[in-house]
């Protein structure tokens, strides 16, 4: 005879969730710029065990990125001035989307531009791509034509931007968030009242590092974005507050995500599925750790669907 | 190209802050070529966070394969101090790589500091292919101490000239200067082999040898190094200038460049002596 706690072993809890309008077979991506266009990575792990993966960030034409040094490493994070270097909307789909198609996860591509008709140009083009499920806006671009301010850290103009892009993108738009913003909850309210159907949280936060020997910034650029475990104390709050004040779209959580138990907090703050970046660099195959990581501790606290586990933080109020 | 968990088999200490970590359990290193490289963390937490590129040294059979590290910081510091036993994880091989040997070319491998490692397995794989007589190596550092292993790189076969900065073993200066006069022997020797030589160092050292090489008009490589997170080609972290593109990848298109590649934007040749030896 086997025990009520055996048959609940026996059946593998349900993992997949939906979010912004693409369905997951687990809640486990991984995030733009640190895992390449999903092909360097196919020899280290299984691409299939995944939720899905997101590209690194396009743009309508290729882009050269900084001068070195581009990244240093920092108390439990790196920061990073790559520049969005990248292969450009036509290279992108003659060279990488072929492998994309067929590897067997989900496939968000992440782009920008510097001006407003890039952003709509490029998401026009990549949205009517055979074999991409999704578009990730990263609105953490400077606005060439106002200053260089980012796009994303007014909530006006962010949420123009947005509608502009979602008139003609039929295809699933999340908008990735910076976190350098004193009101988070502001800029995913703009996202979700035109018509993006799921805010990610965080992009990276700017920083920097000083080489007091030579007297100079560690990278290039002076300042750079962190990223790492470093951050996610931040990405936590910060999907929480979005969560908490009930803006009606679903939220991707990241930052700093090393394990399952990391991941589970997000999904309790009220992530519906999680990116893991800078960790896809101390470990290549972790994103598929974490997905057994997840389904372990599914197991053993007796949950039985991982959608239990959304936004279920008991914060006592 | 694999992603696998190895043992520390031997850890032997060198002095002055060198150590060799034999790792066992690398039989996807075997076929690796000189030059190439592994990205290799410890089990060792959160800090430091990202592996840390170490070239081989040697790799043998058995799935066994040798690193030499100099302790410059804190990943060092904890291989340094990993006992036999200890597990780490690895990434590789990576890279490209130096040149094959090849019998009518004289190889001159010129290392500086804590560069030996891919110039001792090209020595070591010239040896293997019996071509170890036709080349030689020119290492350099800053002292006596900092100089290690010869009695491995003599039983290479291959021949050794030596330079430190205060003169404690070998000629007295920079391993440049050494590889100036082996440059002049070479060609009043009128020797029937084409030149070529291949370098691992500090960057000064590497901008030397390159701008020697040019000036003599002899074919170049250079085993450059930047920082890195991945080691795969995806981060874009580990720019370097290049002339056939902005950038290229040290992870992906080197670490070994043709001086070339990379020359056209090293610094104007400065009157600094400093930094011509060990890391
Ligand atoms: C392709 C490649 C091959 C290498 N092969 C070897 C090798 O065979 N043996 C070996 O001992 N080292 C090698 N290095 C250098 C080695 O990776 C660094 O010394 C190591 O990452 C330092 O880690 P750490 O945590 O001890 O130092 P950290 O605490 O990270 O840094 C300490 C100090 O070292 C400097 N430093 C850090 N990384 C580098 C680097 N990549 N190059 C130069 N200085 C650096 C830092 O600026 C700092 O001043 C190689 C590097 C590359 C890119
Ligand atoms: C090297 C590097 C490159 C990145 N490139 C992009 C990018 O092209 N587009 C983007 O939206 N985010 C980019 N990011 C941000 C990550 O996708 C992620 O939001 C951030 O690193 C926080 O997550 P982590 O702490 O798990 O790394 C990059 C991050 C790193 C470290
Ligand atoms: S180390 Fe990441 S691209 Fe070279």
């Amino acid at each position: 005879m086997t025990s009520s706690l055996d048959t609940r072993e026996e059946e593998a809890p349900a993992l997949h969730t939906t979010c912004g309008g693409i369905e997951f077979r687990n809640p486990v991506l991984t995030a733009s710029g640190t895992f390449g266009y999903g092909e360097e990575f196919d020899a280290l792990l299984s691409l299939r065990s995944l939720g899905g993966l997101v590209t690194k960030g396009i743009s309508p034409q290729p882009r050269l990125g900084n001068p070195p040094p581009r990244i240093c490493e920092t108390a439990a994070g790196m920061l990073n001035s790559i520049g969005l270097e990248n292969v450009g909307v036509e290279a992108f789909a003659r060279e990488k989307l072929p492998f994309l198609r067929s590897c067997g996860t989900r496939v968000l591509v992440n782009f920008f531009g510097t001006t407003f008709d890039e952003y709509v140009d490029c998401g026009a083009r990549l949205a009517a791509l055979d074999g991409v499920d999704g578009l990730e806006m990263n609105v953490s671009c400077p606005n060439i034509k106002q200053g260089g301010i980012e796009f994303g850290r007014d909530p006006t103009v962010l949420g123009d931007l947005v509608k502009a892009c979602r008139a003609v993108v039929r295809k699933p738009l999340w908008v990735k968030l910076t976190p350098n913003t004193s009101d988070i909850v502001s800029l995913a309210r703009a996202c979700a009242d035109n018509g993006a159907d799921a805010v990610s949280i965080i992009n990276t936060i700017t920083g920097m590092a000083i080489d007091v020997r030579t007297r100079r910034p560690k990278i290039a650029t002076v300042f750079g974005g962190l990223s790492g475990p470093a951050i996610k104390p931040i990405a936590l709050r910060m999907v929480h507050q979005v969560r908490r004040e009930k803006i009606p779209i679903p939220i991707c959580g990241i930052g700093g995500i090393q394990d399952g138990i990391d991941a589970i907090e997000f999904l309790l703050a009220g992530a519906s599925c999680v990116q893991v970046g800078t960790q896809s660099f101390v470990d290549p195959a972790s994103a598929e750790r974490i997905v057994r990581e997840i389904e372990e501790h599914c197991r053993a606290q007796g949950v039985s669907d991982v959608g239990e586990l959304i936004g279920a933080l008991e914060t006592g109020k | 190209m694999r992603y696998f968990d190895a043992r520390v088999i031997e850890n032997r200490s060198l002095g002055g802050g060198y150590f060799v970590l034999r790792l066992g359990g690398c039989e996807s290193l075997t076929g690796s070529r000189p030059g190439q490289f592994v990205m290799l963390r410890g089990d060792w937490g959160r800090d430091p966070l990202l592996p840390r590129p170490l070239s081989l040294l040697s790799v043998a059979h058995e799935g066994r394969a040798d690193l030499l590290v100099k302790v410059v910081g804190k990943g060092t510091a904890l291989m340094e101090r990993s006992p036999p036993g200890s597990r780490v994880s690895v990434l590789g091989p990576l890279g490209n790589g130096f040149p094959v040997p090849s019998a009518d070319v004289a190889d001159l491998l010129v290392a500086g500091g804590v560069g030996l490692p891919p110039l001792f397995m090209q020595a070591e794989s010239a040896g293997r292919l019996g071509m170890a007589n036709g080349s030689e190596m020119l290492y350099g550092a800053r002292t006596s101490r900092d100089l290690v292993l010869l009695g491995e790189i003599r039983a290479l076969g291959i021949a050794l000239r030596l330079a430190t900065e205060d003169g404690s073993l070998g000629r007295r200066g920079r391993v440049t200067d050494e590889l100036e006069a082996r440059l002049d022997h070479w060609r009043a020797a009128a020797s029937p082999r084409r030149l070529r030589i291949m370098a691992c160092g500090p960057r000064e050292m590497l901008w030397a040898v390159g701008r020697i090489a040019q000036s003599c008009d002899i074919e170049c490589y250079l085993s450059m190094e930047e920082q890195m997170a991945c080691g795969i080609g995806v981060c874009l972290g580990c720019a370097v200038a290049a002339r056939t593109r902005p950038y290229l990848y040290v992870c992906k298109h080197g670490p070994v460049f043709p001086a070339a590649e990379v020359m056209a934007y090293a610094p104007a040749a400065s009157t600094s002596q400093s930094e011509g030896g060990a890391q």
